[in-house]
């Protein structure tokens, strides 16, 4: 029996990123935060939504977080996130995923 | 260092070690008893935590030379004073090291920082001329600054990671030194309980000034076991490495014969290649250790020597056989741990490290996360003499704090320090099978964040490229990327992963239950293990990985109760119809999530852990009736309030539920033998049943069965009213030096001998002989007093006293007395 090793790379470059439609259950907060479309359609659904999530507790984590893990903690309303995600895909079906 | 290898360095082997004793400074010195304690040899690894002075509080210019410690306290290591009672007369709001006000305030377990003073007087006589002097730090919480004789030697900002200064530039070789430590616990910096001080153990190495082993400088690792026989290689930094100068490094066998040697010539970086015939190998379930000696000779003469444990073991992972040892299929049965030791708060003592560990096995646990930082030498080497398997953990943030006076404040220009000396320092333990860089890391999935991963993931497999890099995922996995030739993995250049795991090889789960096999289906090559898991899921990892060989195992959020994240896992009885929220906070100060408590009795969660892990066939439970009007509402890391206990007082003829764990597929319940209910197992059911029994008090029985045949009994009877107490030590004898401790049970019987399950009872103890009480206490979650003193409260029916040796001759009595109950002693022999 060969033990397994794990070596190191090389350089590092950047990785490219993998176009991908966002959506309320698997794209974080933060993406939202960073993609003006997906911030609109969210501002729009979600009264006060950058307010709601400017708690300094949760700034760490707003990359971690999803919107719809959110509804839990009774921060979003999950028909409002419903309407959001049927929003989002009709623009990508319009517009296509960006790159 | 075992005595046989003291006895070595006394030979004389060292060139280095005209070093006879190391002795605290009479003259000019303390005045708080000055003691002269001849440190047991020379060479390395030489113990360094007696007789060092301490003063709580701030204070300027303390590291001269000239400052007047008189009315210092002595005291020995390890130390945390934030463990010791608050300043301040006790009240409502400050019981013991307690402060409601304190800035942690749940997050610490309302425990006081703030900061400390250590000085140590030594003289070293006879040091040869050309010897280098070196101290090492193993942890000190949280920052701290080091000075020799008034000389600034640096700081140090990771309260977990081991350092080093050299002392030899500022060292009076023929008179008295001076070393002072400022540490310093300022602001909201940790998610849990750090401690304050000198927590960890202090070491002096002394080595020649020419050639010698690199600190940390020997990496081991077993490359192939074939035939009974086992090649190991060894690399090995060597510091000025001369011509002259020979590397030998050995392989003994627990007998102290070598079983394979090697030489070379010196130099900066020297590779060699050990051939053990008959090897016998390491396991969890046959920790075999061997020595691993690294000595430099001159002229023939070794002039320096380094000795460390070894296990021969290989570690492979891969998602169809899952993780093996030496090729035996292990599933990782894990629990994450904090660093505390309960009652003795931060002190790493290798004693109170071991009965951790073996409280766990045994439960049946075989692996623990040290979580969220780099474990203590003592807790590492504990692990590797029993078998116990360890993810060590590096960072619980990265560039993005958690806290405002967190690491993260820190990292950008730290991480590498932390890091390097935790892999570095700890390559050699058997018991060491990943290195986590991270835990729950904020902004992890951005650009920012992923170089992070990849720097911190690379440099880990830099330093040891034998064992995988994970880190502990929590909520999402982030955006989908493709890394580079240059950049990837090996063999994962153009695949597409998410941004939080990409650089992983083994990525951790925290509490996504539900995300493994999905994952799995979109990412085949994903190898995967619960980092954090809720204790109600026992059931069902043990099912998912007995289906999905990729997952490697779980580790359950927590093996143990830890001081901070107070009251994490409190139950809270809420009004019937109102909103579910259960808030927590004074005077919780223990996060209440562990299958074992504070003092290392089983809670709830591990009975039905011991009927998951086939550790038991049976377990019976009561849950603790409910105020009229309310519910229960237990958080995710929660248990139902259930006691093992069928005393309810006030409650004749109401409706109780019960609890049965079980493998077995029928179970009848009988109240005074009368059958009072009977219930089928279904596999959804996970082996519990649930039972409504109006309360009478008597015996409460179950009896499970399978297949139409009895597996096992389990009783409750209602007891009598306290009556006595019983102490049991739990090992007969107690050591002589002051890393020794001894446990001390306590426990409340009625006049049958039966434990009072709910008991809770002033109790007083005192000791007679050379001990002292190192902490005295419950496993009660709130802030009831002092962990150090003679007067403690129990808590459903048991507390624990803990003894520290100190110097004298003699056995040594415990009595505890109690008000209204027949006392008790033990008393134990001097190993």
């Amino acid at each position: 029996m060969d033990a397994p090793t794990y070596p190191p790379s090389t350089a590092w470059e950047a990785p490219v990123k993998v176009p991908q439609p966002l959506s309320t259950r698997d794209s974080s907060l933060q993406e939202f935060l960073d993609d003006p479309i997906a911030k609109a359609i969210i501002a729009e659904e979600v009264q006060s939504f950058e307010a709601r999530i400017s708690n300094p507790m949760l700034k760490p984590h707003l990359g971690n977080m999803a919107p719809r893990s959110m509804v839990q903690f009774g921060m979003f309303k999950a028909d409002a996130l419903d309407r959001v995600d049927a929003r989002l895909k009709d623009y990508y079906a319009k517009n296509g995923v960006p790159k | 260092m075992s005595a046989d290898d003291l006895s070595l360095d006394r030979r004389g082997l060292l060139a280095a070690g005209a070093v006879g004793s190391l002795l605290l400074s009479a003259a000019g010195a303390p005045a708080a008893e000055a003691r002269t304690v001849p440190l047991p040899g020379t060479g390395r690894d030489q113990p360094f935590d007696d007789g060092w002075l301490f003063r709580r509080g701030e204070g300027t210019g303390l590291e001269a030379v000239a400052v007047d410690d008189a009315g210092w306290r002595t005291l020995d290591l390890p130390h945390d004073w934030s463990v010791e009672d608050a300043p301040g007369a006790p009240s409502d709001t400050r019981r013991g090291p307690f402060d409601k006000a304190a800035v942690g305030g749940t997050a610490t377990g309302f425990t006081i920082g703030g900061e400390g003073w250590y000085r140590k007087h030594f003289r070293l006589p006879g040091l040869a001329a050309d010897a280098r002097v070196e101290i090492e730090f193993d942890g000190v919480s949280v920052e701290c600054d080091v000075w020799l004789n008034g000389k600034h030697l640096g700081g140090h900002l990771h309260a977990y990671a081991p350092f080093a200064f050299d002392l030899t530039p500022h060292l009076v070789r023929d008179g008295d030194n001076v070393l002072a430590v400022r540490v310093r616990n300022f602001g909201k910096n940790s998610r849990w309980y750090a401690g304050s001080g000198l927590y960890r153990q202090v070491r002096l190495h002394v080595t020649p000034s020419g050639t010698r082993v690199t600190r940390w400088g020997v990496a081991g690792w077993t490359s192939r076991i074939a035939n009974g026989a086992a090649e190991v290689q060894v690399t090995t930094e060597l510091d000025d490495p001369s011509t002259d100068a020979v590397l030998v490094t050995r392989l003994r066998d627990a007998g102290g014969r070598v079983v394979a040697e090697a030489r070379s010539p010196a130099a900066a970086e020297v590779r060699q290649s050990l051939n053990v015939r008959g090897a016998h190998l390491w396991s969890p379930a046959d920790p075999y250790l061997h020595r691993l000696e690294s000595e430099v000779q001159r002229g023939g003469k070794p002039v320096d020597r380094l000795v460390q444990d070894f296990g021969i073991r290989i570690v492979t992972i891969d998602g169809t056989r899952g993780l093996t040892v030496n090729g035996e299929h292990v599933v990782l049965r894990g629990g994450c741990v904090h660093h505390d030791n309960g009652l003795l708060g931060a002190c790493a003592f290798a004693q109170a490290d071991e009965r951790r560990i073996r409280l766990l096995q045994a439960r049946g646990y075989n692996a623990i996360r040290s979580s969220h930082n780099p474990a203590s030498r003592v807790l590492r080497g504990v692990c590797d003499r029993l078998g116990m398997l360890m993810i060590d953990e590096a960072f619980d943030m990265w560039h993005v704090s958690k806290l405002p006076e967190d690491y993260g404040t820190h990292f950008g220009t730290d991480w590498e320090v932390p890091l390097t000396s935790m892999v570095r320092s700890a390559r050699n333990s058997p018991s060491v099978i990943m290195w986590s860089i991270g835990n729950e890391i904020p902004m992890r999935s951005t650009a920012e964040g992923v170089e992070w991963e990849w720097k911190l993931a690379n440099a880990v497999r830099r330093i040891d490229p034998t064992r995988p890099a994970t880190a502990a995922i929590n909520g999402l996995l982030g955006p989908l990327l493709k890394a580079s030739a240059a950049t990837a993995r090996p063999g994962k250049a153009g695949q597409v992963d998410n941004a939080s795991v990409i650089f992983l090889d083994v990525p951790g789960y925290n509490y996504r239950l539900e995300d493994f096999e999905r994952d799995h289906a979109e990412h085949p090559d994903r190898i995967m293990y619960g980092s954090e898991t809720f204790p109600s899921e026992a059931w069902d990892y043990r099912e998912l990985c007995a289906r999905a060989p990729y997952v490697l195992g779980e580790f359950v959020w927590t093996a143990m109760d830890y001081l901070g994240e107070a009251g994490i896992a409190a139950p809270s009885n809420l009004s019937v119809g109102g909103a579910a929220i259960g808030l927590t906070g004074w005077p919780w100060v223990v996060s209440w999530c562990g299958d074992v408590d504070l003092i290392g009795d089983q809670k709830a969660p591990s009975r039905y852990r011991d009927v998951v892990w086939g550790r038991s066939k049976l377990e019976l439970a009561v849950q603790r009736p409910l105020p009229e009007g309310k519910k229960e509402y237990l958080s995710t890391w929660g248990w139902p309030d259930e006691l093992q206990q069928w005393n309810w007082d006030g409650h004749d003829g109401k409706p109780m539920t019960v609890r049965a764990y079980t493998p077995g597929d029928r179970v009848v319940l009988l109240l005074d033998g009368k059958q009072v209910g009977e219930k089928a197992l279904k596999h959804e059911d996970k082996l519990r049943a649930e039972f409504t029994v109006p309360y009478a008090p008597g015996a409460l029985e179950a009896v499970a069965y399978a297949g139409g045949r009895e597996i096992a009994r389990r009783k409750l009877e209602t007891m009598g009213a306290p009556a006595r107490l019983q102490v049991t030590a739990e090992r007969p004898k107690i050591g002589r030096t002051r890393q020794d401790l001894a446990y001390v049970a306590i426990e409340i019987l009625d006049a049958k001998g039966r434990r009072v399950a709910d008991a809770e009872r002033k109790l007083i103890v005192r000791i007679e002989g050379p001990a002292e009480l190192a902490g005295f206490g419950s496993a009660n979650p709130h802030a009831v007093g002092s962990f150090q003193a003679s007067e403690a409260q129990s808590f459903r029916g048991r507390a624990l006293a803990i003894l520290r040796a100190k110097p004298g001759k003699g056995s040594v009595r415990v009595i505890v007395q109690a008000d209204g109950l027949e006392g008790a002693s033990v008393t134990l022999r001097q190993a």
